[in-house]
C-alpha cells in the first residue's frame, strides 16, 4: 500500500481553497486584504523607490516644512526632508515590529497555553498565575520599562511589545486546549501509549493554530499601535524612522500648533489605516475557521 | 377525557410520504393505523425514519419537512389544521414523551412550574388557581410513583430515571387519549429501564391509552405494546403481535433487530452474532496461537514472553486487591472497592454492571489511565509500571476500545494516520517494523477492505460500525496481547452490533485475542463471553462462566439484574 501522504496534501489544498473562496465572500476582509498587500509591497520596494541618500539632512537642499507640492507631494519636514520619503520608509519599521512582535507573542501564548491547558496540579497552577501577571500587569507600563533598560534598537521594541502581550492568546489557547483534551480521542491516544509531545503536537497544535492564526492578523494592528506609542515616548530607536517616531518629531518641532498638517497627519492616519486592515482580514479570517460566529 | 366524538381510529398515516429538502426521503408510503387504546411499538435503527414518521402526527417536522399523503389524527387531518387548532389538539389529544429527559426539561425551572405550564396554557378554566393547579401537580407526580417533593426540585437535582418520569407525568397533564415516546428509556440503565416501563404500562392499561412507542430495542417494545411495526429506510418492513414479531420474525432485518437482544438461556445465541449468524468457537488453545502467527514484526523477545506467561499458569492480566477513591466536593468516593481478577489469554471476560458501578474506574486503572489509591494491577505476571517509559511499554501490549467511535478518532485524522498513529507513537519504524504494510495488515484484521480506499478517508466519511473497527485496527497495529473494550458496541445501531461482536470473535480465533469487554448488556455477555464478572457499587459480586451466572446467579444483584433484562420483561407482560 502506498503512504497515503500525497492524499493528506491533496485534502489540505482543497480545504486552504475553500477557506479562500469563503474568505473571499466577505468585501470588508478582501478590501483590508488587498489594502494591506499594497502597504507591505511599498514598504518592501522603499528603499527602491527613495534612495535613503535623500533623507541625509547634510544633503537634504528643500527649506525645511515646506507646504505639500508637485515636488515634494507630502510637504517637507522640520529638517527639509520629504514627508511622503520619510514615511515610506517608517513603514518598514511598523510593519517589521508589528509581525516580529506578534511572533514573539503568538508563540509564548500559543506554548504557555498549551501548557497551561495540558499539565495538571502543581505546574497548572505555576503556569496560571505567571500567566495572571502579566495580564494584570498594565502592558505599556511593562513595555516601556523593559524598552529603557535594555539597549536602544529594534529588537528591544520587539522583544517588549512580545513579552507584553502574549497572556491574552495564552488564556484562549488554554481554553481550546481544555476543549480539545476533554475528547474521547486524547483518551486512545493515550491508551495508545502516547506522551505529552505526542498529544500536544499531533491533537492539540493542529486544533488550536486556526485560532491562533486568526488572533494573529488582529494581534499585529495593536503591536503597531504599541511600537507607535513607544517610539512617540521617545523609547525607539532614533536611528531609524517609524510613524511614532514621526508623531514625536512632530510634536517636538511644534508642527501641530504652527499648523503644519502635513507632518501630522500622514503618519497617524497611516498607523489608522494598516490597524484597521489588520482588523477587517483578522475577523474575516476568524468567521471563516470559527463558522458559530458567522451571521451575528 | 377528550372533546371528540369520533370512533374511528385513534391515529392514522394514510399513504404517508415525508421528504426533506436535502432530497432524503425520510417516510416511503406508510400506512398505519392505530386504533383507539391500542398500544404499538414503531422500531428500527437510526435513520429508518420511525421518529419523523410519529412526529409527523402533531406536525411536529422541521420546516424543511414536505408530507404527502394524510395524517389523521382523531378522524381529522393534521396537515390541514389551523394553527389555532393545531396548539389547542397538541398535548390535550395527543402528547409526547421525548427522548432524553435530560434535555427536554428546562433546567432553570421547577419540576412543578413546568408542569404546571401544560395546565395553563391547555386547562386554565378546570384549574384557574395556583392552589388547583398544585393539585393537579401532585395528582400526576402520584401517577408516576414520584413524592411530593419532586414538585419542588430542579431537574439536576433528579436522577435520570426520575426526570423521564417528570416527562411522562407532563405527558399526563392535560389527560390525552394518545401518548407518544420517542425512545422514552434510550438513555437510562437497565434498572431503571424496567421502573420507568413499568409505570408507562401501567398507567396505559389503568387509563385505556393510545401509546405509540419509539425504540431501536424490540424487547422493550414488546414489554409494554401489543403490537410492533418494523422500519427500515422509510418503510415498514414487517408488522404484527410483539410475541410473534419478537419470537418469530419474518423480515431479515426484524431478525438483525431481534438478535442484538438475546435471549439469555438460548444456547444458539452464544458465539453467534452477526449478519451471517455464523458460529465462531474460540480455538482449543487460544494461549498458543499467538506464537503461531506468521508476523515477521514479532521479536524473539515477544515470542519468549509468551511462552513465560504460560509457565506461570496463564493470568494474562491480574488485578489484585484494587481500591481507587475520588475526592468529590471534599467528600471521598470509593469508584473500586476492593476488587481482585484475572484474566487469562484468549479469554474473553464480561465485565457487567450498571451506571456508576464502577466498572469504568476499573477499566482505566487497568490500562494506566487512573492512578489507583491501593492494590495493584499485574499483566503477564509483572506488576504495572508506574514510571513514564514502563507505561509506554506497557501500553503497546494492551490495548483500549472506547465507547463512542465518532468521539474517539480525531476528525481531522485520516483513518491511516488513526491506525498508524500507535506505531509513531512506539517509533516502531525503529525496529524495522514497515508501517504502511502493518497498517494495512491490522486494516484487514478489522475487516476493512480493501485497505487502500478505507487507508485515506475521515472518520466523518465512515458509519459508526466502521469507525469503531477503525479504533479497533489501531488496536491492533500494535499487536497487543489483550484489549480492554468499554462498552464497544452500546453507541452503534443493532445490526452493526453484531458485525462488531463477531469481529472480536474472529479475533480470538484468529489471533488469540482476548478482552475484557465492559457492558451493562448482559445479552452482549451472553453473546460473546466466557466469563461474566458481575459489579456493583464498586465491588465483584459474582465471577464465572456465563452459563452458570446468568442462568444459575447466586448472588441477588444478578438475580435482580436479569430480572430487568427486557427479553425478561416481555415474558411477564
Amino acid at each position: 500500500m502506498v503512504r497515503p501522504s500525497s492524499a493528506a496534501r491533496l485534502r489540505r489544498r482543497a480545504r486552504l481553497r475553500e477557506v479562500w473562496s469563503e474568505f473571499a465572500s466577505q468585501r470588508s476582509g478582501l478590501v483590508g486584504l488587498v489594502l494591506l498587500l499594497v502597504i507591505v509591497v511599498l514598504a518592501l520596494l522603499a528603499p527602491l523607490l527613495v534612495p535613503i541618500e535623500r533623507l541625509d539632512v547634510t544633503r537634504v537642499t528643500a527649506p525645511s516644512n515646506a507646504a505639500p507640492s508637485g515636488g515634494h507631494w507630502l510637504g517637507t519636514d522640520p529638517q527639509g526632508r520629504d514627508v511622503l520619503a520619510v514615511l515610506l520608509w517608517g513603514s518598514r519599521a511598523s510593519l517589521l515590529v508589528g509581525f516580529a512582535a506578534t511572533a514573539v507573542s503568538m508563540v509564548l501564548g500559543t506554548v504557555v497555553g498549551m501548557a497551561a491547558g495540558h499539565f495538571r496540579g502543581l505546574w497548572q497552577g505555576v503556569i496560571l498565575r505567571f500567566v495572571d501577571f502579566f495580564l494584570v500587569v498594565p502592558s505599556l507600563m511593562l513595555a516601556i520599562v523593559l524598552s529603557s533598560v535594555l539597549s536602544r534598537g529594534l529588537g528591544t521594541i520587539i522583544l517588549a511589545i512580545g513579552v507584553t502581550s502574549w497572556a491574552q492568546t495564552a488564556r484562549i489557547v488554554r481554553a481550546q486546549t481544555l476543549t480539545i483534551e476533554s475528547r474521547p480521542y486524547i483518551e486512545r491516544s493515550i491508551a495508545l501509549g502516547a506522551g505529552d509531545v505526542h498529544v500536544l503536537g499531533r491533537h492539540v497544535l493542529p486544533s488550536v493554530m486556526p485560532l491562533v492564526l486568526a488572533n494573529t492578523t488582529l494581534a499585529v494592528g495593536s503591536a503597531i499601535i504599541a511600537e507607535s506609542t513607544l517610539s512617540f515616548l521617545g523609547l525607539g530607536d532614533p536611528t531609524t524612522f517609524s510613524w511614532g517616531s514621526m508623531l514625536k518629531s512632530a510634536l517636538d518641532t511644534g508642527a501641530a500648533t504652527a499648523g503644519y498638517w502635513w507632518y501630522v497627519l500622514p503618519p497617524g492616519l497611516a498607523i489608522v489605516v494598516v490597524v484597521l486592515c489588520f482588523t477587517l482580514v483578522g475577523r474575516a479570517l476568524e468567521s471563516v475557521l470559527n463558522p458559530t460566529l458567522r451571521s451575528r | 377525557m377528550s372533546e371528540s366524538t369520533h370512533d374511528g381510529p385513534a391515529l392514522a398515516w394514510r399513504d404517508v410520504t415525508i421528504t426533506y429538502a436535502t432530497g432524503v426521503v425520510a417516510v416511503d408510503g406508510v400506512d398505519l393505523v392505530v386504533p383507539r387504546g391500542a398500544t404499538i411499538g414503531v422500531a428500527g435503527e437510526s435513520g429508518s425514519g420511525k421518529s419523523t414518521l410519529v412526529m409527523a402526527a402533531l406536525r411536529l417536522l422541521p420546516r424543511d419537512a414536505r408530507l404527502e399523503g394524510t395524517v389523521e389524527l382523531d378522524g381529522e387531518d393534521v396537515g390541514a389544521m389551523t394553527f389555532g387548532r393545531l396548539r389547542a389538539v397538541r398535548w390535550t389529544s395527543a402528547a409526547i414523551v421525548f427522548q432524553g429527559a435530560m434535555h427536554s426539561l428546562n433546567p432553570v425551572r421547577t419540576v412543578e412550574r413546568q408542569v404546571a405550564e401544560a395546565l395553563e396554557l391547555h386547562r386554565d378554566e378546570q384549574y384557574p388557581d395556583a392552589a388547583a393547579r398544585r393539585a393537579r401537580v401532585l395528582e400526576l407526580l402520584g401517577l408516576v410513583d414520584l413524592p411530593a417533593s419532586t414538585a419542588g426540585a430542579y431537574p439536576h437535582e433528579l436522577s435520570g430515571g426520575q426526570k423521564q418520569r417528570v416527562m411522562i407525568a407532563l405527558a399526563l397533564a392535560c389527560d390525552p387519549d394518545v401518548i407518544i415516546a420517542d425512545e422514552p428509556t434510550t438513555a437510562l440503565d437497565v434498572v431503571v429501564q424496567a421502573q420507568v416501563l413499568r409505570v408507562l404500562s401501567g398507567l396505559v392499561a389503568d387509563r385505556g391509552l393510545t401509546l405509540v412507542m419509539i425504540s431501536h430495542d424490540l424487547a422493550v417494545l414488546a414489554a409494554v405494546c401489543e403490537r410492533i411495526v418494523v422500519m427500515r429506510d422509510g418503510r415498514v418492513v414487517e408488522e404484527g403481535l410483539s410475541r410473534e414479531v419478537l419470537t418469530d420474525p419474518q423480515h431479515e432485518h426484524t431478525r438483525e433487530l431481534a438478535a442484538a437482544f438475546p435471549v439469555i438461556g438460548d444456547e444458539s445465541a452464544r458465539y453467534t452474532v452477526g449478519h451471517d449468524r455464523e458460529r465462531i468457537l474460540p480455538t482449543t488453545a487460544p494461549a498458543l496461537a499467538p506464537a503461531e502467527r506468521d508476523d515477521p514484526g514479532r521479536d524473539t523477545a515477544d515470542s519468549a514472553r509468551d511462552r513465560h506467561t504460560q509457565g506461570v499458569g496463564g493470568a494474562v492480566l491480574a488485578v489484585r486487591d484494587l481500591v481507587v477513591d475520588f475526592r468529590s466536593r471534599g467528600r471521598a468516593v470509593r469508584a473500586v472497592d476492593h476488587v481482585s481478577l484475572e484474566c487469562a489469554p484468549g479469554e474473553i471476560v464480561a465485565l457487567v454492571g450498571q451506571s456508576g458501578s464502577g466498572k469504568t474506574t476499573l477499566a482505566r486503572s487497568i490500562l494506566g489511565l487512573q492512578r489507583p489509591t491501593s492494590g495493584e494491577v499485574l499483566f503477564e505476571g509483572e506488576p504495572m509500571p508506574r514510571d513514564r517509559a514502563g507505561l509506554r511499554a506497557y501500553r503497546r501490549r494492551i490495548q483500549f476500545v472506547l465507547q463512542d467511535p465518532s468521539a474517539s478518532l480525531n476528525p481531522k485524522h485520516t483513518v491511516y494516520e488513526a491506525v498508524a498513529e500507535g506505531l509513531r507513537i512506539h517509533r516502531l519504524e525503529r525496529e524495522g517494523v514497515d508501517e504502511a504494510a502493518r497498517v494495512a495488515q491490522a486494516l484487514e484484521q478489522a475487516e476493512l477492505t480493501p485497505t487502500e480506499r478505507y487507508a485515506t478517508s475521515l472518520p466523518s466519511q465512515l458509519s459508526g460500525g466502521q469507525r469503531q473497527r477503525v479504533v479497533i485496527a489501531g488496536a491492533l497495529a500494535l499487536e497487543p496481547s489483550y484489549l480492554v473494550a468499554d462498552e464497544p458496541v452500546a453507541s452503534l445501531d443493532a445490526s452493526v452490533r453484531g458485525e462488531i461482536l463477531a469481529l472480536l470473535l474472529r479475533l480470538r480465533r484468529d489471533l488469540g485475542l482476548g478482552a475484557l469487554v465492559i457492558t451493562h448488556d448482559l445479552g452482549l455477555a451472553w453473546n460473546v463471553a466466557d466469563r461474566v464478572l458481575v459489579m456493583h457499587q464498586g465491588r465483584i459480586v459474582e465471577d464465572g462462566p456465563v452459563e452458570e451466572v446468568l442462568l444459575d446467579p447466586q448472588h441477588d444483584y444478578t438475580r435482580s439484574l436479569l430480572e430487568v433484562v427486557p427479553s425478561r420483561l416481555g415474558s411477564h407482560a
